[in-house]
């Protein structure tokens, strides 16, 4: 087993001279006599300053061998220079000690000398090297020094640790600079951009203004052509029925069976024209919000009746029961236009007798928060829910429903009642008939409900149109 | 640094070295002595060396150069006190301390240098 007794560092003279005298205490500690302890002494010195004249600063262990052969182990080791080590100091010590052997570790050279014990000394135990540890330990003032060497290289280690942290945080200093730069000038770049896509959105803005007022035009033109277009057929259409009317009459010179049968088709035709002129001239009106009302109580019992002896033979001739619910009906008088309101009923009406086989056709009223809610059930064909959600659009109808009719009636129900201030709902399920349900207020708001643009209406219908005869 | 003193007894300069010296110590003995015998006008330098433990060949070397610097002022160089293991390790340091005269003690030492100069420089030891 070996233990180490003292380790020291000679960075100069003072530290050469300490080593040479802790060769001598640690020689004597160990229990070296006379003789024995000056050859260590003077070898250790030879060494000591050798190594430290030829190869700079020297790191000296002394270490006690209590194993084989007890002795006294003294190692120097230094840096390895390209000239031999020690030669001439290893060549004495030969001479004075028993040992003498150089290693090679890595850039180190370490020269190790053995002394060994009197053969007749004890070997020193565990508590003898402690002492011996101590004593060399006292003895080595220089170790105090050295002791402030190593702090100091510690501290000057540290003070160049920090420098370089310190190169380190400047560095990355430069780099977060950097990135800064990097990140304005994105932010530089997208805010232009970001202004060049709000110069677009505004443009865009613009376009759309343009495009919206183009298309309120465009919806303006069309129903001035409505307007048009009916004033200018009703003329030729009256001056038909009316030259068809004459040519039937009896007094009129007397025609074929079959010529009184095809001017009957004439006349007949030019009433449907007529018709259809009337309700569109009414839409063209509803849309342009031209309709003006003139709102009077309304006796809606006395209403009913009228649009059922107005109905009933339509009702009779397709074989359907016509059903007025509601006749001695609501107290309260609805003050409303009176005309419209028989309107929208009469076409609902009409509607649900055009479109139902067989069966019959409801109406109904009752008083429900403030409004008076009509309903005109049929048990016709009924609608496809696809197909409730366009039945409000001008001229849609129900592909395959087979009626005649401009495909206005429903439309313009819904946008007479909201001019009343009311609203029209519409249920249906295919095959089991269809319910529209009509509110109207019982005062009116003052001023129509909102407008709509054509087809924005959602609901469907049956649709078809009523014919809305002229009264 | 410590200096060595050098005491003057009669016309011999008395050197006692009570420790182990340091080189510097060593070298500045020798400046010292030189620059004292020439004052003093000294004949013989005793060199006591009773509490020397540790002898290399610097030191050894150094007691042959003063020796050699005080034959050339004139004055005789005895070495006085020298322990046997001291004596050992130099012999078997292989150093030749030519020129200096060495006697067991102080007294032997002093008693040396008044006797008459035989003369030449004595072969003490052996030559390396």
């Amino acid at each position: 087993m070996i233990r180490e007794l003292l380790r020291l560092h000679i960075h100069d003279e003072e530290d050469l001279f300490a080593f040479r005298q802790a060769g001598r205490e640690a020689a004597d500690a160990v229990g070296l006599d006379g003789p024995d302890r000056a050859r260590v002494a003077a070898a250790i010195s030879e060494l000591g300053r050798e190594a430290y004249a030829e190869h700079g600063p020297v790191e000296a262990v002394f270490w006690i061998r209590r194993v084989q052969r007890p002795a006294l182990v003294v190692e120097v080791g230094f840096r390895r220079e390209e000239r031999p080590a020690l030669a001439e100091a290893m060549a004495v010590a030969a001479r004075l000690m028993d040992e003498v052997e150089e290693e090679t570790r890595g850039d180190r050279v370490i020269v190790r000398v053995r002394k060994h014990l009197p053969e007749d000394a004890p070997v020193p135990g565990d508590a003898r090297v402690r002492a011996v540890q101590e004593r060399l330990a006292r003895l080595v003032p220089a170790s105090a020094q050295e002791e402030l060497r190593r702090q100091n290289e510690e501290l000057i280690e540290a003070l160049e640790d920090l420098r370089r942290k310190h190169e380190e945080l400047r560095e990355l200093h430069a780099e977060l600079e950097e990135t800064n730069h990097g990140v304005v000038a994105m932010y530089n770049q997208l805010t232009q951009e970001m202004e060049e896509t709000n110069q677009g959105v505004v443009a865009l803005y613009a376009e759309l203004d343009d495009k919206s007022e183009q298309l309120r035009r465009a919806s303006e033109s069309k129903n001035r052509f409505w307007a048009n277009i009916s004033h200018e057929l009703r003329t030729p259409i009256n001056s038909m029925i009316g030259l068809a009317r004459l040519l039937l009459d009896t007094r009129a010179d007397p025609l074929s069976a079959e010529q009184r049968h095809q001017i009957g088709l004439i006349a007949h035709s030019g009433q449907t024209i007529l018709a259809l002129v009337d309700e569109l001239l009414d839409m063209a009106k509803a849309e342009e919000g031209r309709l003006s009302l003139r709102p009077v109580p309304v006796d809606v019992p006395a209403l009913l009746e009228h649009l059922r002896s107005l109905l009933e033979p339509m009702a009779e001739q397709a074989g359907l029961r016509l059903v007025v619910e509601g006749a001695t009906g609501p107290s309260d008088a609805p003050v409303t236009d009176e005309v419209m309101l028989t309107r929208i009923l009469r076409n609902l009406l009409a509607n649900g007798l055009k479109f139902t086989r067989r069966g019959e056709v409801r109406l109904a009223a009752r008083t429900e928060d403030g409004h008076v809610v009509f309903t005109v059930a049929d048990t016709g064909v009924g609608i496809a829910p696809e197909e409730q959600e366009r039945v409000f659009e001008e001229f849609y109808q129900v592909p395959g429903s087979g009626g005649g009719g401009t495909g206005l009636g429903l439309p313009y129900a819904r946008r007479l009642a909201e001019a009343l201030g009311g609203g029209l709902t519409l249920h249906s399920a295919l095959g089991e008939g269809t319910t529209v349900t009509v509110r109207i207020p019982l005062s009116p708001g003052g001023e129509p409900g909102p407008r709509r643009p054509p087809g924005a209406g959602r609901a469907g219908t049956a649709d078809g149109t009523g014919q809305e005869g002229t009264p | 640094m410590e200096r060595v003193p050098i005491l003057k007894v009669g016309d011999v300069l008395l050197i006692s070295i009570q420790t182990d010296l340091e080189d510097r110590t060593a070298l500045a003995l020798q400046e010292d002595l030189a620059e004292q015998i020439v004052r003093t006008g000294a004949r013989g330098v005793v060199i006591d060396i009773t509490a020397v433990e540790i002898v290399d060949s610097f030191i050894g070397r150094m007691f042959a150069t003063i020796a050699a610097m005080s034959r050339l002022l004139d004055a005789r160089t005895v070495v006085v006190g020298m322990r046997p293991a001291v004596a050992i390790t130099l012999v078997e340091l292989g150093l030749s301390l030519g020129g200096v005269h060495t006697a067991l003690n102080l007294e032997k030492g002093m008693r040396l240098l008044a006797a008459p100069d035989p003369g030449g420089p004595p072969g003490t030891m052996s030559g390396r």
